[in-house]
């Protein structure tokens, strides 16, 4: 893993327990959440409508859209509930310093 | 036990339940029934994506031949006409005969029609299924003026798409808002007042007299004696349970097929499911019938526990959406029984949405976003609402609040 693709979201504190923050790099959008055991990412796009994850429901491991509560697994990204059938990406995750950083391909 | 399983109606509680039912039950033999001649699709794009050609057919397909193949569904293209309850037999109309041990009917609801006096009654259209959407999607396609009756989510819909595809559309709407029956009057202005932004004109409180067709164009009067002049004309004033098959036989039909809260009709081994069912649910200790996408998903899986002998309430608090231009309508719980409303938010950008409560405890909310904006919140409400939660109205009333903070505590 080269250096240069690991991309500094923020601090670990900017992201409340059981909740997420939008994170914009280049054109595109992610989501970093906080969960029990530590930090995830994942595309912020649901995949099955244009809209931004951000505003979903984080319960438990599962990410849920806003607009048609389709539910992914933020840690395997694993499309869970209808109308979502195609998976999510997910990115790793690092914590340097009381720092994010996510790992962009 | 090896069973013979029929579902009759292919549509998305049928194809649920089918799915279910494999999951709890490896060895009966499981057959889909269907009238229409194409695998479960979803419907809400029809109005939407269909039209404005962002999803095409192949888009909306819950799922490929081979995932019901590989499940060992069979699924079968046929009108049945005639049901004999007694013997466990369904017949078709080229009288093929298919016996049942166990009977799911989930043959959803069909379009109210407008009754027009004169043979003008093929010149309305109307959108339920693929078929109804492609056709208005091609007769649309040269047309300019548009009309729509009924203001409701339907007629809205396509409305918007409508609007977006650059065509001059009206929607005339009987009741004195949008959405009437079910959306607050507030959330239904701001809905109203995007339509206008975006060209469309709107009409409440007006019914419609009669239509004229004259050289190829229309005149829809209403009751006021003012004249429409429209290209096209396509109607959305509700629908009704698919329940004709069974008008003569003993099941419990009323407004739909009457299941209690496993999905048990009336007559032993046969279940309902979706739209075409009035059920009961023991949250709300009433029954009611439902049109939504959650509803029609959720009850088909809880059908076919039960048929697949795993005993389960069917107690999903009711949740639906409507999506017009960007905004995201959703609405979640039962919200004409309440002493209290609650506003939160008063920018669509950043969501509104109206809490209702009785006696102090969440019983639901509607609200109206730009995308995703109110959908956590409604999430939310809908956990509240299944808990009968007391809310503390100041972390309502506060967008600052995250409501996050009620569900934690419970």
């Amino acid at each position: 893993m080269s250096e240069e693709n690991w991309i500094e979201v923020g601090s670990t504190d900017s992201i409340e327990e059981e909740d997420l923050i939008r994170f914009d790099h280049q054109d595109k959008t992610f989501c970093v959440y906080r969960l029990t055991d530590g930090f995830y990412a994942t595309d912020g796009i649901c995949t099955h409508e244009a809209v931004h994850l951000e505003d979903g429901l984080v319960m438990d491991d599962e990410i849920e859209c806003p607009m048609h509560q389709g539910i992914f697994n933020i840690k395997s990204g694993e499309a869970l509930s209808p109308p979502a059938c195609e998976d999510l990406k997910t990115y790793p995750v690092k914590v340097d310093n009381d720092k994010i950083f996510i790992k962009i391909d | 036990m090896k069973n013979n399983i029929i579902i009759l109606g292919g549509g998305q509680a049928g194809i649920y339940a089918a799915r279910e039912i494999r999951q709890n039950d490896t060895e009966s033999n499981i057959k889909i029934l269907s009238e229409e001649n194409l695998l479960p699709y979803e419907r809400p794009p029809l109005s939407k994506d269909f039209l404005l050609d962002k999803k095409n057919e192949d888009d909306l397909y819950f799922h490929s031949i081979e995932v019901l193949k590989n499940e060992n569904i069979d699924f079968e293209n046929v009108l049945i006409n005639k049901v004999d309850f007694e013997h466990k037999k369904l017949f078709s109309k080229n009288e093929d005969v298919y016996t049942y041990d166990s009977l799911l009917i989930s043959t959803g609801s069909d379009s109210k029609r407008l009754s027009l006096d004169n043979n003008l009654n093929d010149d309305v259209y109307y959108l339920r299924n693929l078929e109804e959407a492609k056709i208005i999607k091609e007769k649309v396609s040269d047309k300019n003026k548009i009309t729509i009756i009924g203001g409701g989510f339907i007629g809205l819909e396509i409305a918007s798409s409508l609007s977006q595809l650059q065509k001059k559309v009206t929607v005339i709407e009987i009741g004195n808002q949008l959405m009437g029956r079910i959306i607050p009057k507030q959330i239904a202005d701001l809905v109203q007042n995007t339509h206008i932004e975006q060209g469309n004109e709107i009409i409440l409180n007006k019914q419609i007299d009669k239509i004229i067709k004259k050289n190829g164009i229309y005149e829809i009067l209403l009751n006021d004696n003012s004249i429409i002049e429209t290209d096209f004309v396509i109607a959305g004033i509700g629908s009704t349970p698919s329940v004709k098959l069974f008008e003569n036989t003993n099941l419990k039909l009323d407004n739909g097929i009457v299941t209690n809260q496993f999905c048990e009709t009336s007559i032993k081994d046969v279940y309902a499911a979706g739209d075409v069912c009035n059920f009961y649910h023991p949250f709300y200790e009433r029954n009611m019938r439902l049109e939504s996408y959650q509803h029609a998903q959720n009850h088909g899986i809880c059908a076919g526990k039960n048929i697949a002998g795993v005993k389960t309430e069917y107690t999903s608090i009711p949740w639906m959406w409507s999506d017009q231009f960007n905004l995201n309508l959703q609405l979640t719980g039962i919200c004409d029984d309440y002493d209290e409303i609650i506003a939160r938010g008063n920018d669509i950008n950043n969501g509104v949405i109206y809490f209702f409560l009785k006696n102090k405890i969440i019983k639901g909310a509607c609200g109206l976003g730009i995308a995703g904006k109110v959908g956590r919140d409604i999430r939310i409400t809908s956990k509240l609402t299944e808990k009968n939660t007391i809310v503390d109205k100041q972390i309502l009333l506060d967008q600052n609040q995250k409501l996050n903070k009620l569900i934690q505590k419970q």
